[in-house]
């Protein structure tokens, strides 16, 4: 068993486990590319940390694309993250609320 | 004629309200109904560039007569230019912001009006009256003003998924009602502080003191205020945390009401956009923060986008993600870059509400919106099908089209600004979006039709397809043109980048 | 004194939003929840007519008989007056409408427990 069937293999267990209706190749092709989606993107994003320093650029990246390798089925565990319940949503918004006030009001006094 | 300026308001509320008074003359309703919202496009391109003061007070400096016996107190210091009218301020970005959501307006508002058999009611008052909103959130240069349609355009959108009889839009509308009852209070308070701080609201006066050096632009209320007033924008526009409520939002109206909500959230996300650059542009960390959360509003919206296998709810999170594009063009703060996002705005406007109205002949026919119970629909309609598929080719930035133009603006003026990254990540997103879109395209059309796939409705008005003709028009005149809409967006985005080209 | 009365309205505030926030978050029933809402708005409504007051000053009404310069110095500041009355109108709708809808839903769901009546 290469690779690829390791990750599909994980993602119809991950998908199974969440059940709701069959599961099917759309859907387990429609999960892998969101998987690779967010890896990639996330990745190149980092890359960006090159602009605050060279060497925290590197270590961000081997170590995020470490984590995601380990931890591969990340998207349906996200799905389930971004429910609609209610709960979960207030508690994000008020995480959000938090970060931003808290980013502004220390970050802009110490940068 | 400056007086054009408030009608472009006052036109949309009188429709709201008095289209109501005809009740049960539909005919008459729809005639009416249809001639006033062909007004809310043209109303904008006859007006003339200027300044609207409502009750006529405009700043003492520009009336000699008024300021003549006035005490030294308020005539030798900076109270003399402040401005003590709301200031409703129209310029070329405004001329083209107010047409083009004029022109989703009537759109909308007219396959509504044959779609639902039903011309008076709530329904169309929830449309006209979000217009009105979200006209005076592009106009308004007074930020408490611009509180107040920002609710506004809340409960309006709020009222169109309640008409909607989808089910479970109860359920979603207070869900979005509790969290912006957290939201936009935080907003006010936001508005308090700055209020507290420069004694105004108006933002031309809050900027002319924070310049001048009245108040230090390092406080902390200050920076405070521009946290508070960021969580409002997040909110307003539907960018992360509030990317689920939102596209959630959107799958439970009715096809034309998502196309009218999507054009309020990004009008509301670009006005508020504008803003947060006027007042808080010397903050390098707001531009950041205006990437970060376009970056993720981009990944988490496209990505949840392909996941789902509600039809309306995919383009939801699409029109999300669509948002991020946006936000990268105004957080790079060059003037190509704010052009380039502006201009992808005015684009994601015209190609989602495109894309809704074309889906939504689905739903129509079929009232069903989950992918895996349609299939085969081409042969229903294979007219439809090849403009939905057009509909696809411009969101992911297929020339001619016009998203390819600001997708293409957009990734110049990252590598311009030196960040490609983003441009990498914006071609990766687009590919993905595509895939997206095949993925709903396939099931819907291509697919084997499934056997208890029932049709209720065999016909599909034909003021829908003009509709659909329209949108693909403006798309091919902005992809083949993009001047004509990048030159009125020039000046804005000059002033708002400080002389960073 | 032992408080200025400013000081004391901004600490109201942020004790009002704080506690509306944490109804709003932790607890289940729906009117409860609105409550709590209506908490974080009126806070922020005191705070901004908070802004407006001023130590010893006078009614902003321009009567026959005061100086110009006299009123200009000691009139308090109109403009957080004026928005806060527009403030309470729109939250007071936001409310109404929240509340029709929870009716609505009570009708349907026969209770008003957010885990149940929003739960997935």
């Amino acid at each position: 068993m290469n690779l690829y069937d390791l990750i599909v293999k994980r993602i119809k267990d991950a998908q199974e486990a969440d059940s709701e209706g069959p599961v099917t190749n759309v859907s387990t092709s429609a999960m892998l590319t969101a998987e690779i989606t967010l890896i990639s993107s996330v990745l190149v994003a980092l890359i960006m940390l090159r602009l605050v320093n060279n060497v925290l650029m590197i270590v961000a990246v081997l170590v995020v694309l470490f984590a995601a390798v380990l931890a591969m089925p990340t998207m349906p565990r996200l799905k389930r993250e971004m429910n609609d319940s209610i709960n979960g949503m207030i508690f994000y918004v008020v995480l959000a609320l938090v970060i931003v006030i808290a980013l502004f009001y220390w970050g802009s006094l110490n940068v | 004629m400056n007086l054009l300026i408030p009608l472009m308001i006052i036109v949309p509320i009188i429709c709201a309200l008095f289209l109501n008074l005809l009740h049960k003359k539909d005919r008459t309703i729809k005639v009416i109904a249809i001639l006033l919202a062909l007004t809310l496009p043209l109303l904008p391109l006859l007006a003339s560039y200027g300044v609207h003061f409502f009750g006529g007070y405009e700043p003492l400096t520009q009336n000699p007569t008024l300021s003549a016996g006035l005490p030294s107190l308020i005539t030798g210091t900076a109270l003399n230019t402040f401005h003590p009218a709301i200031t409703y301020s129209f310029q070329e970005a405004q001329k083209l912001f107010l047409f083009i959501l004029g022109l989703v307006a009537f759109l909308a508002i007219l396959v509504s009006l044959f779609e639902t058999r039903r011309p008076s009611g709530v329904y169309g008052f929830m449309m006209f009256m979000g217009v009105a909103a979200v006209s005076a959130l592009i106009l308004t240069d007074d930020i408490f003003n611009f509180y107040v349609f920002f609710e506004i355009a809340a409960l309006a959108t709020v009222g169109v998924v309640l008409v909607s009889q989808v089910k479970g839009n109860y359920e979603t509308a207070l869900k979005y009602m509790i969290l912006g009852s957290i939201a936009s209070p935080l907003l006010l308070l936001g508005i308090a502080l700055l209020l507290g701080v420069t004694g105004n609201v108006n933002i031309t006066d809050i900027i002319a003191s924070l310049k001048s050096g009245v108040v230090d632009p390092q406080n902390p209320v200050i920076l405070m205020a521009c946290g508070l007033i960021v969580f409002g924008w997040l909110y307003g526009s539907g960018l992360p945390p509030f990317h689920t409520i939102k596209s959630a939002i959107y799958s439970k109206a009715l096809p034309h009401g998502a196309a009218l909500l999507q054009a309020f959230s990004v009008f509301t996300f670009i006005a508020l956009g504008i803003i947060i650059l006027r007042i808080f542009s010397y903050l390098p960390l707001s531009q950041m923060v205006i990437i970060g959360v376009s970056l993720l509003a981009m990944i988490l919206g496209i990505t949840m986008a392909i996941l789902q296998t509600d039809l309306k709810r995919m383009i939801g999170f699409l029109a999300v993600g669509e948002l991020g594009y946006i936000g990268l063009g105004l957080g790079l703060g060059t003037a190509l870059g704010i052009t380039a996002g502006l201009f992808q705005a005015v684009n994601e406007i015209v190609i989602t509400a495109f894309l809704f109205i074309g889906f939504g002949t689905i739903y129509y026919q079929t009232g069903e919106s989950d992918i895996r119970k349609l299939g085969g629909l081409m042969v229903q309609n294979s007219k439809v099908a090849l403009l939905v598929l057009l509909a696809g080719f411009a969101m992911a930035g297929v020339p001619p089209l016009n998203a390819f133009q600001s997708k293409l603006l957009l990734i110049q003026a990252s590598i311009q600004a030196g960040l490609p990254e983003l441009g990498v990540i914006m071609i990766l997103l687009s590919i993905v979006t595509f895939m997206t879109f095949m993925k709903a395209f396939h099931a819907v059309y291509m697919k084997p039709r499934p056997l208890d796939l029932e049709i209720k409705n065999d016909k599909i008005p034909r003021v829908t397809i003009l509709a659909l003709f329209i949108f693909l028009i403006v798309c091919l005149v902005l992809g083949l043109f993009p001047q004509v809409a990048t030159d009125f967006l020039q000046g804005i985005s000059t002033s708002l980048a400080g002389g960073i080209p | 004194m032992i408080m200025d009365t400013q000081l004391a309205s901004l600490f109201t505030a942020g004790a009002l939003i704080i506690i509306g926030i944490f109804a709003a978050v932790f607890l289940d029933n729906l009117i409860k929840k609105v409550i709590g809402l209506a908490f974080i708005g009126d806070g922020a409504n005191l705070f901004l007519i908070a802004m407006g007051y001023k130590p010893g000053g006078i009614v902003y009404i321009y009567l026959p008989g005061m100086a110009r310069d006299w009123f200009a110095q000691n009139a308090a500041y109109p403009l957080p007056f004026a928005l806060v009355l527009t403030s309470i109108v729109i939250g007071a709708s936001t409310m109404a409408v929240m509340l029709g809808i929870i009716m609505v839903l009570y009708k349907k769901h026969g209770s008003l427990r957010a885990s149940k009546v929003l739960g997935e």
